[in-house]
Formats: C-alpha cells, structure tokens, sequence
C-alpha cells in the first residue's frame, strides 16, 4: 500500500503543511489530559504507526460529505482531490479500479458523499481518505452522469433530429439486440408474428444489464449491422430501476447506435423510462412491444393498402375508357347540319343547288361520321380494352364488359342518330318546292343555277328542272328588266 | 416498363401512388391512361410478391458473429416449423 503513496504527495509538496494544524492540536490536547506519570518517549515512527492504528480501526468505514476540489487524475488512472467544507480540508484519494465504477465524472466544485477508510501515510505523517465510492450529494450519481452525457451527446450533434433516419417501409430482416432472457424479446417475436407472420429475424443476445452490458450492447450492434439484409434493428429491453436500465446510459452504447449504418429503434424499459440510447436512436419506442410494431406495419395493412391504390387506378383508367365512350356520343350529338335542313327549306331560289350541295355534304358528312365512327371502333379493337383489363385483373373482367358494352351501345345510337337525320334531310330536300310550281333554270352543263339574264345571250341553251323531269331550252330573247318576282313572296 | 424498373418495396409504393394521382387527374389520352395502369398493376404484383418473400425465420447470432436458427423452444411461441 505505501508504495501507492509514494507517487502523489511526493510530486505535490506545497500543499502539505496546512493539514497538519489540526492534527498537532489534537496532539496537544491529547497530551494535556494524559497525566505524565511516567515519561513514555515514543520515536516518531512509534507514535505513526499509533496513530495510524487508531485511525484505521476507527475509520475503516465511513461516510463523510463535502465539495471537491483540486480533482487530479493521475496518469495512472487513479484519482486525487481535496474534500473541504468551509473551515477544514480532507486529502482523498481514488483507486482507478474503483473509479472506473463511477457513473458520474467528478469534478471540482461538486458536492459529493463519498464512502472509505481513513489511511495514514506514514512516511509523511499525512493522512488521507482512500475512498471507495463517490456520489454526488442529493443528485443521485446516476442521474448526474445522466445529465452530463446528454449535455455532452447533445452538443456534438447526437441529437439532431436531422441525424434520424426513416425506417424501411418493409425491412428484408429485422435486427435485435436485447436478452434472451426477459420477456421484452418474446413480446416482440410474439407481436411480429402475429402481424407479419413470415418476417425473418436475427437476434443477437446480449447482457442487457451489470457492468458488462454495456460493452456487450455495443458490440452486438456492431456485429448485427454487419448481417447482410438486416436494415432495421431494435435495441432495449423490459423495465426496471433506472440502475437496471444503465447500460443504455452509457456513452459506448450511445456512440454503437451512432454509428449504425441503418436505422435503430430503441425499446428500453417503460413509457416513463428515458436513456440516452433513446435520444441517438432514430425512432424511440416506448416498450420493447412498441418497437415490434414499429418496426414494419400488419402484413394485412401492406395489402391492403396496395389494393387500394390499384383499385384507384383501375377506376381511374375505367373512367378514362368511359370519357371515351362520351366523346363518340358528343361527335355524335354535334351535328354540322342540324341546323341546315330547316334553313334550306326556306330558300326556295337556291334549291336545287342547295340540294346538290347539301347532299353532297350531307353524304360526305354521313361518310366522315362511318369513317369516324369506324376509327373509333378500330382504337377500341387496337385498345381492346376488355382484353387487356381482364387479361391484367379478372376481378375486372365484368365491368370491363359492361363498359366496352356502353360504349357499342352508344355508337349504335350514335348511328341510328345519323340516319335519322339523314333521312330528315332527304324529307326536306329543297326539290320539294318544286312540287309547288317551281321550276330551276340552269347553265346548259348544268353548273350553275340561273339568277338573272347577265352572262345569257339569245341562243344560248339553258336545261329547267321541274318537280318531274327536265327541259332543254333554248333562249330566244334576254330582258335585263324583267323582275323575277317572287310569288310565294315572305319566304326569305 | 420491365420488372427491373422496379427498384424496390418503397420506389413501388410510391410509384403507384403517383400513377394513381396522375390517373385521377384525368385529362390523359387513352392509350397513356392505359400503359400507366398497365405499369400501376405490374408495381402492385411486385408488391404483393415482395410481402411473401421474406422467409420466416428466427435466427441468433453469437457473439462470435454466427448466424445459427434460434434453439426451437425459443422460437416455440407460434409454430415456427416452416
């Protein structure tokens, strides 16, 4: 043990006078009460080493309460510092095998209890706390540690919800790190079963609490990052006391998920309990049963969810062969001469040639109308809209049918319509008013109907269509102002 | 318009979500509305094939980084005998 001594008082003499002033007074009281009946000389080593008895049976267990200050961390691990409260100073000292144990780093300024043995430093005559324990004075160590941590984490950016990453929408395999003990990984082997029943996991078991937990967490999620295929992984474990839950406090834990090429869901004790894994995860689950449905929706939901889009688009794609159907009904429906037979009807004068023209629409029209008509026939047959639906879904089949049914239905109308109107239009051909008395009097190549006498010499052969056949004449004589009088008269 | 358009699960999700907007949006010649729902069942096929082909399983991986199939009285709690 002395040997230990050596090293640090050895390298920091300035400081050693002040603790001795008690000590000498105590000394001094000691010696006043004890009657010098006989002169009992001890040497100095003799009174050390009484001394040092006294105080090591004595204090071989104590608690004792102050602020630190002067905290030196030796570069042997081990840790020095002063207790002092406002009037005396207490030298302590701390084994690097037991700091290693602390949750919390101390520091000068905290006020701590610490628990240990007072041992004398013989070849000093200095005295000293070795403690065995630190904590912080009413905080609870962990909590400190706790606190520290975050602020740490949180600072360099461990944080930032910018650092979390979206979970797979459907993980090839399902990563987690937890115990095979607890009930937290049969909760989530349970749950995942029930809602995605062929869902491939890889566990990899780990401690989940004690000393070597931590280490052990982090080195399985290192391990199960390297599984092909894993592209999602639950980290945690079922409740406990906040000692229970320490691992995922600890900063190696924290940096393990930091570091994770995929996304991590942490599941860590209850609702109410928050660790530091919680806060570097991507996705902080409340219980480990949270995470298992988290972790990838009902397998049910994934269908259904995609029927619905497909639905969506077939009634989508239905309509759009039903906007179809419409426009061949609109074509139909917008009749160039619709408005024509009636307006012919009344100009007698332009009869015959109206006639002509009229029919010569009226036909080509009534072939446009076949031609188009036809076309869209053959884009329905190219389209094969029944075919193709069907051939693609049979559920849709039926309304195919009955779809590419309206449609027919409607060229059929369409049709019908035509005729009708075509048949209308013959009804009310212009010739008719030639049954009335009217005849039409033409160029001889019959071109052009005649309105007035220009352009007509004495000799000149014309043709005069009448209600019933046809004359060939010949012009005798032309008289500019002979007024074509209109007898029917109001009819224009 | 082949299988290896499809990139993955989530591109064919998302894909179909926005064949399914451009189709509600009408205005589309026939023959593109069709491809496009063509294209949108060819994306839910892939679909509904992704979702049954994760095998069941329940594999542990050791310390040593082995993936062995988890002991069968773990795994026991619905049959894992596929």
């Amino acid at each position: 043990m002395s040997d230990l001594f050596d090293l640090p008082f050895e390298d920091e003499p300035p400081e050693l006078p002040e603790p001795q002033e008690p000590a000498s007074a105590a000394v001094r009281a000691a010696g006043a009460v004890d009657p010098p009946v006989v002169r009992r000389i001890h040497t100095v080593t003799e009174l050390t080493v009484r001394i040092r008895d006294l105080l090591e049976n004595d204090l071989s267990e104590i608690w004792v309460e102050g602020e630190l200050s002067n905290c030196r961390l030796w570069n042997t691990g081990h840790l020095y510092f002063t207790l002092k409260d406002s009037a005396t100073q207490l030298r302590g000292f701390m084994f690097r095998s037991t700091l290693r144990y602390l949750k919390f780093k101390p520091e000068d300024g905290q006020r701590v209890v610490a628990r240990g043995k007072i041992t004398v430093y013989e070849p000093k005559g200095e005295y000293q706390l070795v403690c065995e324990h630190l904590e912080p004075h009413g905080l609870g160590a962990l909590q400190l540690a706790f606190d520290q941590l975050k602020k740490r984490l949180h600072d360099e950016g461990l944080f930032d919800p910018a650092r979390k990453r979206p979970l797979p929408a459907l993980p090839r395999k399902i990563g987690i790190v937890t115990s095979l003990d607890g009930a937290a990984i049969r909760d989530i082997i349970k749950i995942l079963r029930r809602r995605y029943p062929n869902a491939h996991l890889v566990v990899r078991p780990t401690r989940v609490q004690g000393d070597e937990a931590a280490l052990d967490i982090a080195q399985g999620l290192r391990q199960i990052a390297r599984v092909p295929g894993v592209d999602v992984v639950i980290v945690g474990r079922g409740g406990g006391s906040m000692e229970d839950l320490w691992a995922f406090n600890e900063e190696r834990v924290a940096r393990a998920i930091a570091r994770m090429p995929m996304p991590v869901i942490s599941a860590i004790g209850h609702e109410t309990d928050t660790t530091i894994a919680d806060f570097v995860a991507d996705v902080r689950a409340p219980t480990p049963s949270a995470a298992a449905e988290i972790v990838v929706s009902r397998k049910d939901e994934f269908y259904a969810q995609i029927d619905r889009l497909r639905d969506r688009a077939h009634g989508a794609a239905q309509r759009c062969v039903q906007a179809l159907g419409r426009r061949v009904h609109v074509v139909s429906g917008r009749s160039a001469f619709a408005g024509f037979p009636g307006r012919v009807a009344m100009r007698g004068r332009h009869a015959a040639e109206l006639t002509h023209a009229l029919l010569r629409i009226g036909r080509g029209a009534v072939a446009g109308r076949a031609r188009r008509i036809q076309q869209l026939d053959v884009q329905l047959a190219t389209f094969d809209v029944g075919r193709r639906l069907a051939g693609i879904h049979t559920r849709f089949v039926a309304a195919e049918g009955r779809l590419t049914g309206a449609v027919r239905r409607r060229q059929d109308r369409a049709k019908a319509q035509l005729q009708q109107i075509v048949g209308r239009l013959e009804s009310l051909s212009p010739l008719a008013v030639l049954g009335r008395g009217y005849a039409v009097c033409w160029t001889e190549d019959r071109t052009r109907v005649l309105r007035d006498t220009a352009g007509v010499e004495p000799g000149d052969s014309v043709k005069v269509t009448l209600a019933r056949g046809e004359l060939d004449c010949e012009v005798r004589a032309t008289s500019a102002t002979t007024e074509v009088t209109d007898r029917d008269g109001g009819h224009e | 318009m082949t299988d290896t358009s499809i990139k993955d699960f989530e591109a064919a999700i998302a894909e179909l979500e926005s064949i399914v907007k451009k189709l509600e949006e009408g205005d589309l010649p026939l023959e593109q509305s069709l491809t496009l729902y063509e294209r949108g069942v060819q994306l839910s096929r892939f679909c509904h094939s992704r979702l049954e082909e994760a095998e069941r399983r329940l594999e542990i991986l050791n310390e040593r980084g082995e993936l062995k199939p988890a002991p069968a009285s773990f795994a026991a709690d619905p049959p894992p005998r596929s």
